[in-house]
C-alpha cells in the first residue's frame, strides 16, 4: 500500500487537487492572475479531461495488482543484479540519495542495501509523496489567489522590455485614440524618448497599482502593470511616473489607484523619469479582474 | 473476480509490505505474475458495486477540495511578507500554466504505448541510425506539444522500444521544429538578422548531435534511471494485456504519480530562482556579444518559459540584446531550463542530464556567438 502510494496514488491526488484548483480558478474568473489568456480554454479543456481519467482511477486503482515496479521488486530483483549495470551500482546509488531528497523516487536497489536501508528510503519516499501532496493542496486550494507584488518590480527592472518592438509599434501607437491607451502603451511612447513637446497637450486616466519611484520614493510612484507572455513568471513590470509628494501617506504600496492628469515634464529632480502625470485625482480603486496586461 | 485471484493479490501485497529488504526466493516470481494478471480479468459480479464505490469515493473527495477552496480565504492577507506572497503566485502560475500540458502528454503517451500498433514504428522509421534520429527529430511537427508534455510522450515512446539517444533527440527537437514555436518565432522576428533561420537550423542540428553523441554510448540504457529502465524492460519482456481503457487508465495514474511530483519540485525551483535572482544584472549585459549570450541562456534557464511564446517574452528586449543571444535564448531555453530538468530527471540519471546541459550550452554558445558574428 505505501508503494501504491508513491507509485499511483500520489499522481491521481495531485491531479484530482490541480483540476480542482484550475476549473475553480476558471469559474470564478481568476485564472487571469498565473496564466495568459489564449490558455484559458485549453487549460479548462485539458482540466475536464484529466478529471475523466483521475476520477476513473479511483474507480480502477484500488481493484488493480500491486503496481509494476511493486511486481519488479519482487519478481526481477536477482536478475537485475545480473545485468551489465552491476557495475555501475555506486554511481546509481549516488544519484539516487539525490533524488530522494525531491522525495519521487522510490526504487528500491535491489539486494545492494541493508534491509533497514531499504525501508528508510521507502518510508522517506512515502513521506515525500504525501508532503508534496499536502503542500500543493495548501498552495492551490488554501492559499487566497493573488498577483504580484512591489517585490517582484524590484526584482525585473520597471520599463526595461517596452523598449522591445521600437519604431514601428511606437508609429503605431503615435496618432491612434489616446483615450483607449493602456499603462503599457504610453510607458512605451515614454521609453521610446517622445519627447516633452508631444505630451504637452496629452492627458491620460490610467489604473495600475502603486510602487515607488526608486529614485526619488517621497514624491514619484509608478502607477504600474505586469505585461504578461505566457504565465506570471514572464511578467514584465511597466509603470508611468506620478508626481505627488506624500503619496506614501495616502496610497500604500501595492494598492490599486486610478489617476488622471496631463503629461508634462517631471518636475522631481532626483527621479530618471522626464515624464510624468500630475495628477488632478488619484482613485483607490478595486484590483481589477484582469490585473496584467498583454 | 475469482476468489483465489484476490488472494494471491493480498499475498502479493503483503509480501511487498511486510518485508522490504528480504530476498525473495526466485520461486515467487511465476505467483507474482499470476496476481498481476488478475488485474486483466474483468471482474464480473463484484466488479460493479466496487466500481461504483470507487466512482463515488473520487467525486466526493473532489467535492470535498472543492469545498476546502470556497471556505479558504479568498483576499491575500496583510502581513505575509511580499517575497513569501510572489514565491507562491509564481511557483503557482508555473504549475497551473504547465499542468494542462503534462496532462496532453501523458494522454498523448498513453496513447502511443497502448493504442499504437507495436510495427508502426518499425515499419515507419528508417533503418539507419542517423536518419531514424533526424525523423524522430521532426516529430514535433506531428505533435505539437509543449516541452513539459514531451516529456511523458518521450516516455511512452522508449518504453515502445525506442533508444535513448532518438528519444533524447525528439525531447530537443520538438519544442523547436513544430509549427507553433515556427510560426510565433516568426510572427515575433520575421526575417530579421536569421534569428528565425538561426532558430530552426540551430534546433535541428543540436539535437541530431545530441542525438549522435547518446548513440556512441556503448549502454544507453545506463543514461536512464534504474527504475524507468527497469519499467521498459518489463515492458519489453512481459508486455501488458488486457483492457486497453482499464490499462489507460492505470498508466494514467502511475505516469501522473512520476511527473506531477517532478513538475511540483520543478515549479516550486523555478519560483524561488524569480524572488531571489534580480533581472536587473542580466540587463545590463546586453550590449557585449560574448556576455550577452550567456546572459540570456542564463535568463533562458531560470525562467522556464513555454517554447511557444518564448519568442514574444524576448521580442520586448529586442533592442537590448544582440541577436546572437536572443538565438541562444530561443534555442537553449526550448531544450533546458530549471523546470525541465526537474522533469527529465524522472526518466534520465543526473549525469545524463548534466552531459545533455552542457553539450547544448556549449552548442548555444557557439550559435549566438556565431550568429553575432555574421548577422
Amino acid at each position: 500500500m505505501r508503494d501504491r502510494f508513491v507509485s499511483r496514488w500520489a499522481g491521481v491526488l495531485l491531479s484530482l487537487v490541480g483540476i480542482v484548483a484550475t476549473v475553480w480558478l476558471a469559474a470564478t474568473g481568476q485564472l487571469g492572475l498565473y496564466i495568459h489568456p489564449r490558455y484559458y480554454v485549453f487549460t479548462t479543456v485539458m482540466a475536464v479531461t484529466a478529471a475523466v481519467f483521475t476520477v476513473a482511477a479511483f474507480a480502477i486503482v484500488p481493484a488493480s495488482g500491486p503496481a509494476r515496479d511493486e511486481e519488479r521488486e519482487l519478481g526481477d530483483e536477482h536478475e537485475h543484479d545480473h545485468h551489465h549495470h552491476g557495475h555501475d551500482h555506486d554511481h546509481d546509488h549516488d544519484e539516487h540519495d539525490e533524488h530522494d531528497e525531491h522525495g519521487h523516487d522510490h526504487h528500491e536497489r535491489d539486494g545492494h542495501d541493508t534491509p533497514s536501508g531499504q525501508a528508510g528510503r521507502r518510508t522517506a519516499a512515502v513521506v515525500g509523496s504525501v508532503l508534496v501532496t499536502v503542500l500543493t493542496t495548501g498552495a492551490l486550494l488554501v492559499l487566497p489567489p493573488a498577483t504580484l507584488t512591489t517585490s517582484t518590480v524590484d526584482q525585473r527592472d520597471l520599463n526595461a522590455s517596452v523598449a522591445g518592438p521600437a519604431a514601428v509599434e511606437s508609429a503605431d501607437l503615435i496618432g491612434g485614440d489616446y483615450s483607449t491607451f493602456t499603462v503599457k502603451d504610453w510607458a512605451s511612447l515614454i521609453r521610446q524618448g517622445a519627447d516633452e513637446d508631444f505630451f504637452a497637450d496629452k492627458s491620460a486616466t490610467l489604473t495600475g497599482f502603486v510602487t515607488p519611484d526608486p529614485d526619488d520614493p517621497d514624491n514619484v510612484f509608478y502607477v504600474a502593470r505586469f505585461v504578461v507572455t505566457c504565465c506570471a513568471v514572464d511578467a514584465q513590470p511597466v509603470g508611468v511616473a506620478v508626481y505627488s509628494p506624500d503619496w506614501a501617506s495616502r496610497f500604500p504600496v501595492d494598492s490599486w489607484v486610478t489617476v488622471t492628469g496631463p503629461f508634462g515634464a517631471n518636475p522631481s529632480l532626483a527621479s530618471l523619469q522626464t515624464i510624468a502625470i500630475t495628477p488632478e485625482a488619484i482613485n483607490p480603486t478595486e484590483q481589477p479582474n484582469e490585473p496584467y496586461v498583454y | 473476480m475469482s476468489g483465489p485471484a484476490w488472494n494471491t493479490e493480498g499475498a502479493t501485497e503483503t509480501a511487498a509490505e511486510g518485508a522490504p529488504g528480504e530476498r525473495h526466493p526466485r520461486g515467487s516470481r511465476p505467483s507474482v505474475h499470476r496476481g498481476h494478471r488478475t488485474l486483466d480479468v474483468v471482474p464480473t459480479r463484484r466488479a460493479a458495486p466496487r466500481l461504483a464505490t470507487g466512482l463515488t469515493a473520487g467525486i466526493a473527495l473532489a467535492v470535498v477540495l472543492l469545498t476546502l477552496r470556497v471556505v479558504s480565504p479568498q483576499t491575500p492577507s496583510e502581513g505575509v511578507p511580499e517575497q513569501v506572497r510572489d514565491f507562491f503566485t509564481l511557483s503557482i502560475s508555473v504549475l497551473v500554466e504547465s499542468l494542462p500540458f503534462v496532462f496532453l502528454g501523458v494522454i498523448l503517451s498513453i496513447a502511443v504505448r497502448i493504442f499504437v500498433p507495436e510495427t508502426l514504428f518499425t515499419r515507419l522509421l528508417p533503418t539507419h541510425p542517423v536518419a531514424r534520429r533526424a525523423v524522430m527529430s521532426l516529430l514535433g511537427v506531428l505533435l505539437p506539444v509543449c516541452e513539459c508534455g514531451n516529456v511523458p510522450l518521450a516516455r511512452g515512446l522508449l518504453l515502445k522500444g525506442l533508444s535513448v539517444s532518438e528519444a533524447m533527440t525528439f525531447l530537443l527537437a520538438a519544442p523547436i521544429l513544430n509549427p507553433v514555436t515556427i510560426i510565433t518565432t516568426y510572427q515575433a522576428f520575421g526575417w530579421d538578422n536569421g534569428i528565425l533561420v538561426g532558430r530552426i537550423l540551430g534546433g535541428f542540428v543540436i539535437a541530431n548531435l545530441i542525438g549522435w553523441l547518446f548513440s556512441l554510448h556503448p549502454h544507453q540504457e545506463q543514461l536512464l534511471t534504474p527504475r524507468f529502465e527497469a519499467a521498459c524492460r518489463m515492458d519489453h519482456d512481459h508486455p501488458e494485456t488486457g483492457a486497453r481503457m482499464r490499462r489507460s487508465v492505470l498508466a494514467f495514474a502511475e505516469e501522473t504519480s512520476t511527473m506531477l511530483p517532478a513538475l511540483v519540485v520543478g515549479s516550486a525551483i523555478a519560483g524561488a530562482i524569480q524572488v531571489g535572482v534580480s533581472r536587473e544584472t542580466l540587463a545590463t549585459l546586453g550590449g557585449n556579444p560574448v556576455l550577452s549570450v550567456l546572459a540570456l541562456m542564463a535568463l533562458a534557464f531560470i525562467i522556464a518559459i513555454c517554447s511557444n511564446v518564448d519568442a514574444f517574452f524576448i521580442l520586448s528586449f529586442g533592442s537590448t540584446f544582440l541577436p546572437g543571444s536572443i538565438v541562444a535564448f530561443l534555442v537553449f531555453g526550448a531544450m533546458v531550463d530549471v523546470k525541465m530538468l526537474a522533469l527529465l530527471r524522472t526518466t534520465f540519471t543526473a549525469s545524463a542530464l548534466l552531459r545533455v546541459t552542457a553539450t547544448v550550452g556549449l552548442c548555444c554558445l557557439v550559435l549566438g556567438l556565431g550568429v553575432n558574428l555574421l548577422a
